[in-house]
């Protein structure tokens, strides 16, 4: 059964009373909620956390899956999202993926068998002057080449 | 008070009314989905677009206030095109399923795809697969497929039950209308989100696939569930009822009703209902037509009880219209009898602040009244001891109707069929009635409440007239023609069809004497 740990409640709480509505607190209290259980954020976390803010289920599951940077299934420890949109594209992102994902044996959007590396691919995350680009968690790495990318990588793991 | 015009007429609507109530007020036609006069505004849907002079574009005429001296048409071809195309997107994802779909005869994407629609569609995309017969709970299923997203159902469950079990998952053409991990919908309104669903996603499983809409006639008449007493209509057709929906009274139920008074329309029906009176006067049973049993019960009890009164009580139940109480207590006073009791298995106050009480009698109050005239009533428990004790030889109860809410139906019927002479007025059959103790029992047969007219007195003592829907066992009196039996009196018919009064005459039936 997740829980929030005690900064964590901590920080939930004083999102409650920040905004007008408690339902706007529902945004930052998910990627809370997603940091501390392994990235990604299950039907048991949604269940704790709208006890926690007294919200119907239903109101955060909304949110939950409206958001494409929620994530609903387990990711490996290392979230790879790599940038597909037009800039990143016209220097090989797709490639980049493709290679990517044979390297790690691991299909789209899925766990590799070790457990760390789940790949995706997104839209523009605004780094276009240095593309092609990915995001690892939570930070980026860019002007990548096939190399660059796996080497990135393999030191993260 | 704002005055405007609509689509050249003027009108004069209340401050702070918006353009599509104003609409509703002159009963033009307006293209509408997502709004509904119980619930917020969402605007969603699109649909409503009226031109208002001197505004920058077309506007959505539900979340659009009046203001005084707006001329509004929804007459143009802009935007009968802008409807057109309106409704043309909400079907690029709806299966056109309309033969097998339950909400088909009564559905707002095809009536208002007849009136507005555009019959020539250009749309020839791949259809968005979604998910088909989601199981929501005791009552309800869902067929997202053909939700168009109105938000109606999610809206109800935020607003008016405030149980919150809805929500729109996902986003664009993946959105979908649910609840969490398919939990069911289980609260005590969750049908009124059907009755609300403009198209074919929320479907009833109590109503589902059993008839198609077009085969039931309906009327108006007040549900008998509880002492809230909402305005129903009754949905029938020659083989019994079907279902009741709400009918819309501010000072009653508003817009809806609950879940429990869905299920009154059961126990009018053929398989729960005496359809003949019935005599055991010794150790067999026979049956006979109701009128012949009063008749005979004229001939063998009347002098008897006249002669002895004190020896005979009465049992009711708030189940009955204030007509019948007043017949049986007239009745009585002309036999001299004075005991009366009142038998109510959900004597309380509870209320769960929106329209379910705990007394389930739908005249309760109206039984009081009738009774402050006549004198205090007892309970149904000084009956049973002063049966047990023999003062009482005679007994006749005017036995509940909505037999579900008696907890004791069972134990009361056995304590109170040990009189000698016991009679039995009811609407329902039970199998306790095989094992009654009297050696001389009486079961009449007595119409339910959506085969009589009459009123009932709500909790607040509101008065509620209503009329006869249909006549499910044609065999039943009601209280009044079993007392004017009872009296030894003859009944006189009516015996010309009656024209229903909600819905739209039809002018061959009833003219038909004259052609």
């Amino acid at each position: 059964m997740f829980k929030l740990s005690p900064a964590g409640e901590e920080f939930v709480k004083k999102e409650l009373t920040r905004y007008e509505t408690k339902r706007s607190a529902i945004i930052p209290c998910l990627f809370k909620v997603q940091e501390e259980n392994k990235g990604w954020v299950s039907p048991e976390a949604v269940t704790y956390l709208s006890g926690l803010m007294d919200l119907p289920e239903a109101w955060v599951n909304e949110v939950l899956n409206f958001y494409t940077m929620f994530n609903k299934e387990p990711v490996g420890k290392l979230h790879v999202q790599v940038c597909c949109n037009i800039s990143c594209c016209m220097n090989g992102a797709r490639e980049l993926t493709k290679h990517l994902k044979d390297t790690f044996n691991v299909k789209e959007g899925e766990v590799s068998a070790d457990g760390n590396v789940t790949i995706t691919r997104v839209e523009c995350l605004g780094s276009c002057g240095t593309a092609p680009m990915m995001q690892v968690n939570d930070n980026y790495y860019e002007n990548l080449t096939h190399e660059s990318a796996v080497k990135t990588i393999k030191e993260l793991m | 008070m704002p005055k405007c015009t609509i689509n050249g007429k003027e009108v004069e609507v209340k401050e702070g009314a918006t353009i599509i109530e104003a609409f509703k007020t002159m009963s033009e036609d307006i293209a509408h989905y997502c709004w509904h006069p119980g619930l917020s505004i969402a605007g969603v849907c699109r649909l409503c677009m009226v031109d208002v002079e001197g505004a920058r574009g077309p506007q959505i005429a539900c979340n659009t206030v009046v203001k005084d001296g707006m001329v509004i048409t929804n007459q143009s071809e802009q935007i009968k095109d802008i409807v057109r195309w309106g409704m043309d997107f909400h079907l690029i994802n709806h299966p056109l399923d309309c033969p097998i779909c339950d909400q088909a005869g009564e559905c707002g994407l095809q009536e208002q795809y007849m009136k507005f629609g555009q019959y020539d569609p250009e749309m020839n995309q791949q259809k968005v697969k979604k998910r088909k017969v989601v199981d929501l709970g005791e009552r309800v299923v869902l067929d997202s497929e053909r939700c168009i997203l109105c938000s109606r159902c999610v809206r109800f469950t935020d607003e008016v039950s405030k149980t919150n079990e809805l929500g729109i998952f996902n986003r664009g053409d993946r959105s979908e209308v649910g609840t969490f991990k398919d939990k069911p919908l289980n609260n005590k309104y969750s049908i009124n989100t059907v009755d609300i669903c403009p198209v074919g996603a929320l479907t009833s499983k109590d109503f589902r696939f059993r008839q198609r809409v077009w085969y039931l006639k309906n009327d108006d008449t007040v549900c008998n569930g509880c002492s809230t007493g909402c305005n129903v209509k009754a949905y029938f057709n020659e083989e019994g009822l079907f279902r009741v929906k709400p009918v819309y009274n501010e000072e009653v139920n508003g817009h809806w009703m609950c879940d429990d008074g869905r299920d009154i329309y059961k126990y009018v029906n053929k398989e729960h209902r005496l359809l003949k009176a019935k005599n055991n006067s010794g150790s067999q049973w026979s049956e006979l037509t109701a009128g012949k049993a009063m008749q005979e019960l004229h001939n063998s009890l009347f002098a008897e009880i006249k002669a002895a009164p004190e020896k005979t009580g009465v049992v009711l139940t708030g189940q009955y219209t204030n007509e019948e109480y007043q017949a049986v207590f007239a009745t009585l006073k002309e036999l001299g009898v004075t005991q009366a009791f009142h038998w109510n298995d959900t004597d309380s106050d509870d209320f769960d602040g929106l329209l379910i009480r705990g007394d389930k009698n739908p005249n309760t109050k109206g039984l009081q009244n009738a009774a402050s005239a006549f004198g205090a009533l007892k309970s149904v428990a000084d009956a049973e001891a002063a049966i047990a004790s023999g003062s009482l030889e005679t007994v006749m109860v005017l036995a509940p109707e909505n037999i579900a809410v008696y907890s004791n139906y069972d134990k009361t019927f056995a304590a109170l069929s040990k009189a000698k002479n016991f009679v039995w007025f009811g609407a329902n059959k039970t199998e306790c009635f095989e094992t009654t103790n009297s050696s001389n029992t009486w079961m009449i047969p007595i119409k339910s409440f959506v085969e009589k007219s009459g009123t009932f007195t709500n909790h607040a003592g509101l008065d509620q007239t209503f009329n006869y829907v249909t006549t499910v066992v044609a065999g039943a009196l009601t209280m009044s023609e079993a007392m004017t039996l009872f009296k030894g009196e003859t009944l006189e018919f009516d015996l010309r069809a009656k024209p229903m009064t909600s819905m739209k005459n039809n002018h061959f039936t009833l003219n038909r004497g004259e052609l």
